[in-house]
């Protein structure tokens, strides 16, 4: 047989088997290695702390948890959340995360190491993301959804890739941290449990799928994706006992299990998203009867009984399904999965969904800053898959088309559809490398022989699927050199047994020749990967790890330059404030003033209650007369406001505050209305030409407060809104201002006590400042008569 | 630190005199110009008996001055320089109102002349009279000039003055009471009073004054001429029209033959309340527990039976104590998240003195939620507290573990597991090979 490059002869094949193994260890320990390296960054460029916003809940839960207990933590009952509502946290929080930090703390402290829970949580997302790889190749490999090295291949992506690392940096310590390992070792065992037919291991399916509904939301993603593949199996005809079988063990005992979540509670039985699930299972059921009957009575009798009970299972079944959901003891579908269909929906029904960034439609660019090359990568992969068409190719298909539909909706499911697109483009190219660097050489035959195989057998491409067939027939032929006994071994390392290698034993056609087109393609493929790895080492580095809690800019001779504006405000509201003072601030901040300043506030990032947070909105898009009323309800000591027209930070509260007046319009639309913000020509401005309620609103007073003091007469200027602004300063009455951070980026405002003289603070301010009062006229108490 | 300078207070008195005295202190500083300084000696006399400590100053004298330091150097002021066009730097309209923030008492006498005083009375809700337009009443007949008035002291009056003083005389200017829920008004015009100027009589005055004023004549008994005022620090202010009935003159002036006037008494005891030693209460302290239970817990369970307990005392100057009062008869407690939940009377307790007590259910619903007792009433000092606790819901194992209700899942449970049990006995017991045949057929 031609080779287009000479192979060793005096390998024995155990020692092939046993250094590829190794190779194979190796190979992940270093994948796991890179994947949380790659992801120490935010820690080695600035430090070891939580990121963003919702981790740092998260991380005051986990120290609820370490410190008090499980039960205390499931009891909890935070009243500096909300308030004055208050939270039930233990019921309204996906403990998975916490009881998974708490179970490694308490283990590290039972063996003597005395490791804070603080560096438990920021390195969590690295740790789990090592596994995440494993569970990768694990799912690759071992499903046999191609070879080992395509395996590698997808951990090693996954390791790396941007969509992965946005949301498991160090210190992002965030439900999905944990949740994609879940998500893939779930789908791992789901395909194992469906492959063997194994009750045990979809009994191990629905227990991760019980530890993913515990840990994550999204934990909706599998119970509708595993419904859907095996509803897709029954269609396609493909029913079979061992999805029976693990079908039944995974959604019995998940279902029960899931239901032990006190935040999903009856959830499973009871909405609209979890029915899907319900219902392949009873369709399941009714397949396996009907094929019970089917074996046990002649043809014809079966196909009437089978028009029969489809017709009467299918009306049973949509009126059941109406009656329940206009009893409503199903729960119609939440707007957050309407906003899954239509895109607007959000915006013009629940604005506060809409106002989330991470919720808002994908742009082209960040699949490909995310995914980068993989990207194309995928649908090729797709396609590869439906070469062969298993069953867990199939999920493959089903998983990449969902995924890659809720990937276009909202920005944050890139993340759902990042693991697929790994799989996917680690196929693609594996099949390519193993094309092309398979050494065998395609015999020169003539043409009419060609003609007559290729008839014979259509449709046999030169990928990997087929590459095994000439060697195999050599094997046949029994050509006893030790070469082709490494090429047998390499063989049965680097390719899948495909079924087409078994019927067709005819000599080769198609392939490469000689060395040079084989590495011009490997080194073109080398390239990539390399750039790969620069791409996302980059984009690790420079985009992903700012924990956004601290900032970074940097000085006219590049150094980095630490902007420590919100650690600062909020260690000041710790320091300087009484322990129960009240701080209002928008929704954002909600998370950090607690785990940060440790102080109450009136909402953060669970915004499970919009009447509260368009009360806040209110507040701010008011004038101060109408919020202060409002404040002194809530107990308000303190409010808190984002400015960053002075250093330019474009994240601040004037950039966001449309969306506090669109919110508090929808529940007080007499009240705040957002047209009266827009100039009459539309725009939405800052300056001179904004509108008086603009001018007059409680949040452009607190951030424009006092900033033409800084600039001792000039003309001030918003560096975000590149707008000038007037140069005097609004004035307030019923706020004081308490602290302004180094860069301006937070300001604290006291709210103050009613006058000492029952007078509106307004008159009281005036007189305090020396000016004189207007003589007011005694009330009149004679009323005129009336006749 | 307010607590400490109450005590250190308190302290002083104790130690200093056995004489009744302020709840607040006993320095006071008199502004008053020197030679008006002896009119007024029965009052100040009257003033050093019960233990105060008098420091005279003239309006325009340097020191001592009124806040030094930020600190309050005196516990009450009385400004009885009531013509003064001008003051010291440091006596303005915005110190005085500093002062009464900082808890010092204020007595302050206006005059019929336009000063500085005039416009901060303003701030009080109270509208002076015009300039130059005194306090006119020509009944009873009398010798007197009109302008100085007999003014009997109403029977169901505030609690303010002693009961069945005699007749005071008034001279000086009056002023309209805003709606200012703080106000307390102490003495009224009579009825048959107008602001007028005194000789002049003319018809122009009165309607330009009218004009002025915007509300047709100054006349009759909606008109004050003393009235106190309780700012939200507790601190008192008390405004008088006519520095005049403070002075000697009228104090021993007769109202009738043999009758003397009742100025000293109205004096003394206007200047009880001022300086905060007559109608002063407070809350010592309150408790909160659930019933059955001694010690206040961190939070509270919905639907819990809560007992809440303040003990509220009253200054008895006599004494110079705090003693427990069981006085209040319309106390009220309210539960409130945003609003209040449960509102509650809070009576008296019979058995303790000044303990005032009530039982009741927490509300179907969790929150912080706030005990509150604000109390409210014209002379007496305003009653405020506030206590923050959570109301949780049942713990986990909170709830009632067996419910007579769902014994249809009991016994479906039972029987399942029963049925379940059966059969897999009977299975693996029974016929072996059809199970082999099976699991070969499945593991295919």
């Amino acid at each position: 047989m031609p080779t287009a490059y000479p192979l060793p002869s005096n390998v024995a094949p155990g020692t092939v088997a046993n250094t590829a193994s190794l190779i194979r260890i190796v190979a992940l320990a270093l994948i796991s290695g890179a994947a949380i390296a790659s992801r120490l960054f935010a820690v080695i460029n600035f430090e070891s702390i939580i990121h963003e916003f919702d981790p740092w809940f998260n991380y005051r839960a986990t120290r609820v948890l370490a410190s008090k207990g499980f039960y205390e933590f499931w009891n909890w009952f935070d009243p500096t959340a909300w308030y004055p509502l208050g939270r039930v946290v233990g019921g309204t929080v996906y403990p998975g995360l916490m009881a998974t930090s708490g179970v490694i703390y308490n283990f590290l402290h039972a063996i003597n190491l005395p490791v804070d829970i603080r560096n438990i949580c920021v390195l969590l997302a690295p740790g789990f993301s090592a596994l995440t790889a494993w569970a990768t190749y694990m799912q690759v490999f071992t499903k046999e959804m191609k070879d080992s090295s395509a395996g590698l291949l997808a951990a090693a992506f996954i390791a790396i890739v941007p969509g992965y690392i946005s949301r498991s940096v160090a210190g992002s310590y965030d439900n999905e941290a944990i949740a994609i390992f879940l998500l893939m070792f779930t789908f791992f065992l789901w395909i194992r449990a469906l492959k063997i037919g194994s009750a045990l291991f979809g009994t191990l399916a629905a227990v991760f799928y019980f530890y993913m509904v515990a840990a994550w939301g999204g934990y909706v993603f599998i119970t509708n994706m595993i419904p859907l593949h095996a509803l897709v199996l029954i269609v396609m005809g493909r029913f079979s006992n061992r999805l029976y079988v693990a079908y039944s063990s995974w959604y019995a005992i998940g279902t029960l299990a899931s239901m032990q979540v006190p935040f999903v509670g009856f959830q499973p039985v009871k909405t609209s998203e979890h029915m899907g699930a319900l219902a392949v299972f009873g369709l399941l059921q009714i397949v396996a009867f009907a094929q019970l009957v089917r074996s046990h009575v002649s043809d014809q009798q079966f196909q009437k009984l089978l028009k029969m009970g489809v017709i009467v299972i299918g009306l049973l079944g949509t009126v059941t399904f109406g009656v329940l959901t206009l009893k409503g003891w199903i729960a119609p579908w939440t707007g957050r999965f309407y906003s899954l269909w239509d895109t607007g929906y959000a915006k013009k029904y629940i604005p506060i969904i809409a106002s989330v960034s991470e919720h808002q439609p994908t742009a082209w660019p960040s699949f490909f800053m995310d995914l980068q090359f993989l990207i194309f990568l995928f649908p090729a992969g797709v396609i590869l898959c439906f070469r062969q068409l298993r069953d867990e190719h199939l999920f493959v298909i089903i998983y990449a088309v969902m995924a890659s539909y809720f990937a276009g909706v909202m920005v944050r499911l890139i993340l759902t559809l990042t693991p697929v697109v790994c799989v996917t483009a680690a196929i693609t190219l594996s099949s390519l490398l193993d094309t092309y660097i398979d050494p065998s050489e395609p015999d020169v035959v003539d043409d009419s022989k060609s003609e007559a195989n290729s008839a014979t057998t259509p449709g046999t491409p030169a990928n990997g699927a087929t590459q095994p067939t000439p060697k195999k027939a050599k094997k046949a032929a029994a050509a006893s050199t030790s070469q082709s006994t490494l090429s047998s071994t390499i063989n049965e390392l680097t390719s899948s047994t495909s079924p087409a290698s078994k019927k067709s034993g005819a000599p080769r056609q198609k392939g490469i020749f000689g060395i040079d087109s084989r590495l011009l393609i490997i080194t073109h493929t080398l390239f990539m990967l390399v750039y790969f790895v620069i791409h996302c080492t980059w984009v690790t580095s420079h985009a992903y790890s700012s924990p956004s809690v601290v900032l970074a800019s940097s000085n006219p001779d590049g150094s980095q330059h630490i902007i420590d504006d919100f650690r600062e405000a909020y260690y000041w509201l710790r320091q300087n404030t009484p322990q129960d003072a009240v701080v209002m601030s928008w929704w954002d901040y909600g998370y950090q003033i607690a785990g940060m300043a440790d102080r109450p506030t009136l909402v953060d990032n669970n915004t499970w209650n919009n009447t509260h947070i368009a009360t806040v909105g209110k507040a701010m898009s008011s004038s101060e007369e109408v919020a202060y009323p409002i404040l002194r309800k809530h107990d308000v000591d303190y409010v808190l406001v984002i400015f960053g027209a002075l250093i330019g930070y474009s994240g601040d509260d004037i950039n966001k505050f449309l969306w506090m007046i669109r919110i508090a319009q929808g529940v007080w639309p007499d009240e705040v209305q957002e047209s009266s913000f827009f100039t009459p020509q539309g725009d939405y401005r800052v300056d001179e030409r904004a509108t008086p309620t603009m001018r007059n609103s409680l949040m452009y007073k607190m951030s424009y407060y006092r900033f033409a003091d800084l600039y001792g007469g000039n003309q001030p200027m918003d560096r975000v809104r590149q707008q000038q602004l007037p140069k005097q300063s609004p004035t307030l009455d019923y706020l004081d201002e308490a602290f302004t951070s180094e860069n301006w980026i937070v300001r604290i405002y006291k709210v103050k006590n009613e006058d000492l003289l029952g007078r509106d603070l307004k008159s009281a301010n005036a007189f305090a400042e020396g000016k004189k009062r207007k003589r007011s006229k005694p009330v009149p108490r004679r009323k005129a008569l009336t006749v | 630190m307010v607590a400490f300078s109450k005590l250190f207070w308190l302290a002083v008195a104790f130690a200093s005199s056995v004489y009744a005295k302020s709840s607040t202190g006993d320095s006071v500083l008199v502004i008053v110009e020197p030679k008006k300084r002896d009119d007024y000696n029965i009052f100040f006399d009257g003033l050093r008996e019960k233990g105060y400590e008098l420091t005279f100053r003239s309006p325009r004298a340097d020191s001592p001055v009124l806040i030094e330091d930020d600190v309050p150097n005196f516990s009450h002021v009385v400004l009885f320089a009531s013509e003064s066009k001008s003051f010291a730097k440091d006596i303005s309209p915005q110190s005085l109102v500093t002062l009464l923030n900082q808890n010092t008492n204020l007595l302050i006498a206006l005059s019929t002349k336009q000063t500085p005083l005039t416009s901060l009375a303003a701030e009080f809700s109270l509208t002076p009279a015009p300039p130059g337009t005194p306090l006119i009443s020509y009944f009873p007949e009398r010798s007197d000039a009109p302008n100085v008035i007999p003014i009997s002291i109403p029977k169901t009056h505030s609690q303010i003055i002693t009961a069945n003083t005699a007749p005071v005389w008034y001279s000086g200017t009056s002023f309209a009471l805003g709606n200012n829920p703080l106000l307390v008004p102490i003495l009224s015009a009579p009825a048959h009073a107008f602001a007028a100027e005194v000789d002049g009589g003319s018809a122009d005055s009165l309607v330009d004054a009218a004009e002025k004023g915007g509300e047709g004549l100054w006349a009759g008994s909606q008109l004050g001429v003393v009235a106190g005022f309780q700012a939200r620090t507790g601190a008192r202010i008390v405004w008088t029209g006519g520095v005049e009935m403070f002075s000697d003159e009228y104090a021993q002036k007769e109202v009738a033959k043999g009758v003397p006037s009742g100025n000293k008494q109205f004096a003394q005891d206007t200047a009880a309340w001022a300086f905060q030693e007559s109608q002063v209460l407070r809350i010592d302290k309150i408790e909160h527990h659930k019933l059955n239970a001694t010690a206040p817990s961190e939070q509270y369970t919905i639907n819990d039976q809560l007992i809440y307990t303040a003990y509220i005392s009253k200054f008895n100057p006599d004494k110079g104590t705090w003693q427990p009062y069981s006085g209040l008869k319309d106390l009220q407690l309210e539960f409130t998240m945003l609003d209040p939940h449960v509102r509650v009377a809070l009576p008296a307790d019979k058995g303790t003195p000044g303990k005032y007590s009530v039982q009741f259910r927490a509300p179907d619903r969790h929150g912080v939620f706030k005990f509150i007792v604000d109390y409210k009433r014209k002379g007496l000092t305003h009653l405020f507290s506030s206590t923050t606790v959570p109301v949780v819901p049942p713990r986990h194992d909170g709830y009632p573990r067996f419910l007579s209700a769902a014994w249809p899942y009991y016994i479906g449970a039972i029987s399942t597991s029963v049925g379940f049990f059966l059969f897999s006995t009977i299975w693996l017991a029974g016929e072996i090979k059809e199970v082999k045949k099976g699991k070969g057929h499945k593991a295919e």
